[in-house]
């Protein structure tokens, strides 16, 4: 058989590409349900992951099934909003946001040409007094994403944790396997006032000569991951950005002393956790 | 201005040899000699720039979420895309590379048809679907970057491979051995650029 | 026969390996030796996607037409990793390991050791000995990857699979060895070894 002949060519192309392409949308298609089904889960697992509720590994031995009873168990408000802060609707229950809906978000967030429409950033109220709220950007190789919980009416963090697609495994990944990076995140205050909410530093953050950090909204890099350190760092700065205004307006709202740590309600003092 | 920078930082700051360490296995194969590094280095920036816009076009009006057909995501195929653009478009170059410089397409050899999985054109995709350029200017801008940071990279490697068969390095580390190392420490100096933001 | 085919087995693993000799896959190799785990899976990986596309691609090679016979080998290869990858990831028992495989699709569809021993052998043999070609070159692959991830993880973490062995005795990892470019160092000395036992490699 002559194999060079260009209609068998031509012919042998078309076949393969169609085979191999309606093979991919069949699986893709049929097996749909099934990831949308793990991956909600998965994200359920990682906002109680952040919200505190335990650790990865805890979640991680819970079904699916057990992992959406405690997510219906601990959740008690979510609803979106927009960029100054108002609220736009309440969302149900059992709705989380996939990687796939928070790249379109996030899209939104930033303008430009792929934007659709204005930014509807989900906010999750827990049980425990815990706001979480998710980031999305680009790491080294692929899309980073992850999830901050807040403590209710201030911007301390109280749990973080950051997935990705395909980071360099060993560096890179550190976002998500590594306990010891998240941890850094607790205890640590974001400044919604400015446009750098909170800083990755490359090389450590100036510290003092205890060994804690001099500003409170930053934390070290990890070594050797510089392109997904600064991603990460890009992500939480553009997203935190969006719900600054949220933060501030409810932080206003609802006085909360991070230092000496019990509420104070009712009175008018600026929350001087920040410096300038 | 913006496109200045662009190119600027994608053949210095984001080079794909020393700072991704993409393509290094023709990289490190194919840099005997200036004069066949520089072809291979022609041909990668000429894949480059004709594979990323077509990805470029094919991504934004294709294969994102609703780009198509409202409530379509073909994402799930956009590796295969890619790689079928890269492996059409290499096909081509290398039918084009037999006819028209035969010397140089016995000297390329199997690193030839490898462009196709060499690293630094997939990447170039990758990260071209990763930085969501506003146009396909930029996606060209970035292109040519790339292709010239990964030219100038296996040319001076080449230009070093030459003058280093003048030394006296030991019988088991000549050729491949000296030359790991070599990309090695020519990697720690280019960590320079990384620090410079334009 | 039989001589020929332990050939075909042996001589991927050391005399031809595709890392050190043939210098194929040298990109992966950077990426995910910073820790043995990671070079363990993508070891797994590259073996079985080795040898079942030269398998696959050995079965149909004669019917691929000449000129096109870059697009069809990519396609398969793409198209095998990227389904077993939806596959895993629709189970909720193989999630989690899908999870772990995720980061490396990209690497092993762009892995030249696939496409070059595909080109080199496989599209010239038997469906047999490619397959088996396929597994040795993957092996031969692993056992450079595993060393070099010895070392950077030993040296550059302090631990192995992820367990405390120098840390504990005030070692303080050194932050140059998970760079890529001591990688490429160490690689060299690697070759250097390998070159000082088998002379007849050495180049003049």
């Amino acid at each position: 058989m002559n194999t060079n002949n260009n209609v068998y060519t031509i012919i042998y192309t078309t076949v393969i590409v169609v085979v191999v392409a309606a093979l991919l949308a069949f699986v893709s298609q049929s097996l749909k349900a099934k990831q949308d089904a793990n991956e909600k889960a998965e994200t359920i697992s990682q906002m109680l992951t952040a919200a505190q509720y335990g650790t990865k590994a805890d979640m991680d031995k819970l079904s699916n099934t057990e992992k959406l009873a405690k997510y219906a168990e601990e959740i008690e408000q979510a609803y979106t909003i927009n960029v100054n802060g108002e609220k736009v609707e309440d969302l149900p229950l059992d709705k989380v946001y996939s990687p796939g809906e928070l790249k379109r978000q996030n899209y939104n967030i930033k303008g430009g040409a792929n934007k659709t429409a204005d930014p509807e950033l989900p906010v999750f109220l827990f049980k425990n007094g815990t706001v979480v709220v998710p980031i999305y950007g680009a790491g080294l190789w692929g899309p980073i994403w992850g999830y901050i919980a807040f403590e209710k009416g201030s911007s301390e963090i109280k749990g973080a944790y950051f997935d990705h697609e395909s980071e360099t495994a060993g560096l890179g990944s550190k976002i998500k396997d590594d306990p010891a990076f998240q941890a850094e995140f607790v205890g640590e205050k974001a400044d919604f006032t400015q446009a750098n909410v909170f800083d990755i530093v490359k090389g450590g953050a100036p510290k003092d000569t205890e060994g804690k950090s001099l500003k409170d909204n930053q934390i070290d890099a990890i070594t050797g991951a510089t392109m997904t350190s600064q991603g990460l760092d890009a992500a939480i700065d553009t997203w935190l950005t969006a719900y600054a205004k949220y933060f501030l307006e409810n932080a206003s709202a609802k006085q909360h002393c991070g230092k000496c740590g019990h509420h104070q309600e009712g009175e008018d003092v600026e929350p001087k956790e920040e410096e300038e | 201005m913006e496109y200045l920078s662009l190119f600027v930082k994608s053949i210095f700051v984001d080079n794909m040899i020393f700072a991704y360490f993409l393509g290094m296995c023709s990289f490190l194969a194919v840099s005997k000699n200036v004069k066949t590094a520089a072809g291979l280095g022609v041909a990668v920036i000429a894949v480059l720039l004709i594979t990323l816009p077509v990805n470029y076009l094919l991504n934004r009006y294709v294969l994102q979420p609703d780009a198509l057909i409202e409530g379509v995501d073909l994402s799930f195929l956009s590796f295969i895309v890619f790689i079928a653009v890269i492996a059409a478009i290499v096909q081509i170059v290398e039918m084009l590379v037999e006819k028209f410089s035969p010397e140089l397409y016995s000297a390329l050899g199997i690193f030839l048809p490898l462009i196709a999985v060499n690293c630094a054109i997939l990447g170039g995709s990758l990260f071209m679907q990763q930085k969501d350029f506003l146009n396909i200017g930029e996606a060209t801008v970035y292109a040519l970057g790339s292709g010239i940071g990964w030219f100038l990279a296996i040319v001076s490697l080449a230009a070093i491979r030459e003058k280093m068969s003048y030394s006296n390095v030991p019988d088991a580390l000549k050729g491949l051995g000296i030359t790991f190392i070599t990309v090695g420490m020519m990697g720690i100096a280019f960590m320079t650029f990384m620090g410079i933001s334009l | 026969m039989d001589a020929k085919l332990k050939e075909t087995i042996l001589n991927p693993i050391f005399k031809g390996n595709p890392i050190t000799v043939l210098v194929l896959g040298i990109c992966s190799s950077l990426a995910v030796t910073v820790t043995l785990k990671g070079a363990l899976v993508m070891t797994l990986s590259v073996i079985v996607v080795c040898g079942i596309s030269s398998l696959i691609l050995s079965l149909l090679r004669n019917t691929i037409p000449g000129r096109v016979r870059i697009i069809v080998q990519l396609v398969v290869v793409a198209m095998m990793v990227i389904l077993v990858d939806q596959i895993l990831k629709s189970f909720e028992a193989t999630y989690a390991i899908d999870k772990q495989l995720s980061v490396y699709i990209g690497l092993i569809i762009t892995n030249c050791i696939v496409m070059g021993r595909i080109e080199a052998f496989a599209l010239g043999n038997k469906p047999w000995p490619s397959f088996l070609d396929g597994l040795a070159n993957g092996a031969g692959y692993g056992l450079i990857l595993l060393v070099v991830a010895f070392f950077r993880e030993l040296l550059g973490s302090g631990t192995l699979f992820g367990v405390d062995i120098l840390n504990r005795f005030g070692y303080v990892p050194n932050n140059l060895v998970i760079l890529p470019p001591f990688a490429l160092i160490l690689l060299g000395c690697i070759i250097w070894v390998q070159r000082s036992i088998q002379k007849d490699l050495q180049e003049k």
